[in-house]
């Protein structure tokens, strides 16, 4: 469509809740409630399971007309005590609706006030988190969430102070379970099992191994004793560099913990950079296993090369993912024609050009952000890309163009196995890789049946012959 | 006084929504009410139900005027299909920011739809009002009519702030949405029967398998409602004289103003299952008094179920016995689904709905058998704690309910938006049988909760050695001395 202003036709992003919510889910014992209407609750819990096909409980503090009037405290002090009754959540995040902001509900306060009321002491920890959804998107809600936690964390066990010579992981954008997994298997590799702790990790609470037993809240997630001890830890690593880490930087300005931000591994280079620096950190060689694994990862990158190269592509989602995918795009030798993150954040396009100038300066690439589809739609009839890097709802435009839709990032609803898509690592970027070379290959195949005429010798034998074959 | 019963662990204030039928006591379920706060209702808001019921309407520009969240949550996800245009597959938003909150909306919301009606040039534009227009007072009747005069089309608001009342009043506020377009064109009538579909949402093209049915019986349909519909076929809804209403939640609002406004009276069908089909054909049929009419619906009726008939049989001595968990938005489809699942040899065992009213649980609570559990706004935990206690094989819901009931390793079928295959009509009933049988019949099940057998563990060894003593004791089987080995002897062995 031709020049808009005014109206946003197929969003890229999603509101700020949502994203606190992804980050309390990679929380042990956590629960959110949203302090909003009913239907806030109920469309972010349909909008994961349809990602992550798994059960999504999130409470909501069902604010009605009369709340809307006169304050939603009542609610959200009798959602609290429910939640508490029914589901006994250790932590519960409370995050706030464009309604509750707007009616002027100070959660803080409401929450400091239930504490007193009911005598809640130390067991239990309620952290509020002001998301309005008329502000920024879902990628500011999770880096706002996770900045919350590590604060209120910090500050609750505030005696233990024993330097515990860990790193600190923190992310600053959702990656799957099973890149979470990838990531501690890492980590555990490199910088030992009991050594790190990385939050959020959303590796069991978000894809649960089906026993026949169902949790009333799902097992997993970064223990509350690892956030309490983050404090104590010895340096910090963020992982995304668009955006800003808010929790990396509270760490390194309170508790003088020294900090780096990362991009996240994704691709043969930038996975590069994360595995050198855990070998710094923690003065260990990297282990004989990633460097078999790297190995792998170039071979399939020369296995690849006569398919990809110079295949143009349109690569878009959250930023942090979208500037890894750029990333291995380069790499290998394509074309990023067209590379677009969902929502703005401060380094992102200086990212995404620097990446573009070290692997292929002569690569004419358009950058954008916070853009909707439709914008996006655009720009792909414009570029004329080959394929499509990036989550489900790009797939009418896929559709439209006639092109291949690699499906990766958040949200993915319309296939299965969102929630175990490996991207992140050397392993990922081979998955990746492979996909994206197996999709080629596929184009080319059907391209090629077209010119085919069947060969001679594959005409079926006529029916009689087979009767003669059995007599 | 309602049963206060102990099917199922919940909150106090939640138990009066919870009953168990009983022989000779009629209690009285409460029911349509706000959600309890921290409950955790699978229910969404009043902008839900007004997107829902009003969504499916093709050509139309569905705008939604608040922050960016209610557009995205709620973009294509209605499974309903069109026969012409997908307008209504595109998400249109004003998407509200501070500043916007702050100032008011109602500038950013004319000039949005200045610039959808150049670029789109839509026969009506849908806006929906959300949250945050309740508070900071944007008058979207204003607006909306002042736009109307200025850009010549129909701009109609959809009253559905989220935190005004429940879902149904969503589906009120859809109605009235309509109820602007009614009227406002002269239909061409073909047939000298004529009726309009409402309350069917052609989710996987369910229509298109029940409108060749009236047609074959000369009737003329109107317009169905929402489903595949257009501006210009809902403009001319008056000009039927009967309509049948499926999805009673949230249409009938609309077909008894429509009789009121325009005498057409209406009448409550479903198009699922065998005995339904035919009840909604011959309802037809005996209303138009034709017998002309009536004879074609029972040929009909004869023919195609004669036609199904062999391979629901065969399906049906696949399910026979097995017990089923219904949980619907409403309550006309939960009643349909009873009989459905009798006809495939099912039993319910628990029925539930978000947005059920008092007469509605009646007629549920009549048409189940002793035992069966009743619930209106259920919440995860109820709905999993009534799935082990009452012992389903299936659950039939959205998509909330799956997984949880995959979890139970519990089989599921979506009878909600997410279906891709037809179960209106025959072949819809055909095809919700086959898909009850994959559910219910894959041998996945039977590896939910299982562990790796004849592996070694600590614990197992125990055991091994006492079920050892008592199987020495009975007979001695040469089986025995591989048994015996030790594994920790295996673990010994020199690693190179």
């Amino acid at each position: 469509m031709s020049e808009r202003n005014y109206t946003t036709v197929n969003p890229c992003i999603m509101c700020q809740p949502i994203g606190s919510v992804m980050a309390f889910k990679g929380i042990e014992d956590s629960m959110v409630l949203l302090h909003g209407s009913q239907g806030c609750s109920t469309y972010m819990r349909l909008h994961l399971a349809h990602h992550f096909r798994e059960p999504v409980d999130i409470g909501s503090s069902s604010l009605s007309e009369k709340g809307a009037v006169y304050g939603g405290s009542e609610n959200l002090k009798k959602g609290l005590k429910n939640l508490i009754l029914r589901y006994d959540p250790k932590v519960i995040g409370v995050s706030t609706t464009c309604l509750a902001e707007t009616i002027g509900d100070d959660i803080s306060r409401i929450i400091s006030e239930f504490i007193e009321e009911e005598g809640i002491g130390d067991e239990r920890i309620i952290i509020p988190v002001p998301t309005p959804s008329y502000e920024e998107s879902h990628n500011s809600g999770y880096i706002k969430a996770v900045e919350a936690i590590v604060k209120t964390f910090t500050l609750n066990d505030s005696k233990k102070e024993i330097f515990n010579n860990k790193l600190n992981v923190v992310l600053s954008e959702n990656i799957s379970p099973e890149d979470t997994r990838e990531l501690k298997h890492v980590f555990d590799s490199i910088v030992g099992q009991n050594s790190y702790i990385l939050l959020p990790d959303i590796s069991e609470t978000f894809d649960a191994p089906m026993t026949g037993d169902l949790h009333k809240i799902p097992l997993g997630g970064t223990t509350h004793s690892d956030i309490a001890d983050m404090k104590n830890s010895a340096a910090t690593i963020g992982l995304g560099i668009t955006n800003d880490n808010k929790a990396v930087n509270y760490l390194e300005q309170t508790f003088d913990i020294p900090s780096q931000n990362l991009p996240l591994p994704i691709g043969l280079e930038y996975t590069d950079r994360v595995l050198a620096a855990l070998s710094n950190i923690s003065g260990v060689e990297i282990p004989d296993e990633f460097q078999k694994e790297r190995g792998r990862l170039i071979d399939a990158m020369v296995d690849s090369h006569k398919y990809v190269y110079g295949t143009k592509v349109a690569i878009y989602g959250d930023p942090n993912n979208v500037l890894g995918m750029l990333s291995l795009a380069l790499e290998n030798g394509m074309h990023p024609i067209l590379v677009v993150a969902s929502s703005k954040s401060p380094r992102f396009a200086e990212q995404a050009m620097e990446r573009v100038k070290q692997v292929k300066p002569d690569c004419d690439v358009t950058i954008l952000e916070d853009v909707d589809f439709d914008t996006f739609n655009d720009a792909v009839k414009k570029a004329k890309p080959q394929m499509l890097i990036g989550n489900s709802n790009g797939k009418y435009i896929a559709k439209e163009m006639n092109i291949p839709l690699i499906r990766f990032g958040f949200p993915i609803h319309d296939r299965v196995g969102a929630q175990r898509l490996l991207t992140l690592g050397y392993k990922g970027a081979m998955r990746m890789l492979d996909r994206i070379t197996n999709t080629i290959l596929e184009v080319e195949d059907t391209e090629l049946a077209a010119k085919w005429s069947e060969p001679e010798s594959y005409v079926p034998l006529s029916e009689s012959s087979f009767h003669s074959a059995e007599a | 006084m309602p049963e206060i019963t102990s099917v199922v662990d919940t909150l106090d204030e939640r138990k009066p929504y919870i009953e168990l039928k009983q022989a000779n006591k009629s209690g009285e379920l409460a029911c349509d009410s706000t959600s309890v706060a921290g409950s955790m209702s699978q229910r969404a808001c009043v902008y839900s139900g007004a997107r829902v019921a009003l969504n499916p309407v093709t050509d139309a520009v569905h705008l939604v005027h608040g922050p960016i969240g209610c557009a995205s949550y709620t973009w294509d996800i209605r499974g309903s299909l069109s026969s012409d245009k997908e307008t209504f597959r595109t998400s249109f938003s004003t998407d509200m920011k501070e500043l916007d909150v702050i100032f008011g909306g109602e500038k950013k919301l004319s000039k949005s739809i200045d610039e959808l009606v150049e670029l789109y040039n839509p026969p009506v534009i849908f806006v929906y009002s959300t949250c945050i227009v309740g508070i900071i007072g944007d008058d979207l009747e204003a607006v909306c009519k002042e736009a109307t005069e200025r850009v010549g089309i129909p701009v109609i608001p959809v009253k559905s702030e989220g935190f005004k009342g429940t879902k149904s009043d969503g589906y009120k506020a859809a109605c009235h949405a309509l109820m602007q377009l009614i009227g406002t064109k002269e239909p061409e009538i073909t047939s000298e029967y004529r009726i309009n579909i409402l309350g069917d949402y052609n989710v996987a093209g369910d229509i298109w398998l029940v409108k060749p049915l009236f047609e074959k019986m000369g009737i003329q349909v109107i317009t169905s409602m929402t489903g595949d519909a257009t501006a210009d076929s809902i403009s001319k809804a008056h000009g039927a004289q009967l309509n049948l209403v499926q999805c009673s939640g949230s249409m009938t609002y609309l077909a008894k103003w429509m009789m009121k406004e325009y005498g057409i009276p209406f009448r409550r069908v479903s198009y699922f299952g065998i005995e339904d089909i035919a009840i909604a054909l011959r309802t037809t049929a005996e209303f138009f008094g034709s017998e002309e009419m009536m004879n074609i619906a029972e040929e009909i009726i004869e023919q195609e179920t004669n036609r199904i008939m062999p391979e629901i049989k065969k399906i049906r001595s696949r399910l026979e016995g097995k017990t089923a968990a219904i949980y619907m938005g409403g309550a006309a489809k939960a009643l349909t689904l009873i009989k459905g699942f009798r006809e495939l040899g099912m039993e319910v065992v628990i029925i539930g709905t978000q947005t059920g009213k008092r007469d509605d649980y009646k007629e549920i609570s009549y048409q189940v058998k002793d035992g069966t559990v009743i619930v209106d706004d259920a919440n995860p935990l109820e709905l999993a704690g009534l799935l082990i206690n009452q012992k389903a094989d299936l659950m039939v819901a959205g998509v909330k309910e799956r997984f949880l009931a995959y979890k139970l390793g519990i089989s599921f079928c979506d009878f909600n938006h997410d279906r891709t295959v037809e179960f209106e009509g025959y072949d819809g009933f055909l095809n919700f049988a086959r898909e009850l049988d994959t559910s219910v019949n894959t041998p996945v099940w039977k590896y939910v909760g299982s562990k790796i057998e004849g592996a070694y563990s600590e614990g197992s060894r125990a055991d091994c050695e006492a079920e050892e003593k008592t199987k020495a004791s009975n007979k001695i089987t040469g089986e025995r001395n591989m048994q015996k080995i030790d594994p920790i002897t295996l673990h010994q062995e020199p690693v190179a």
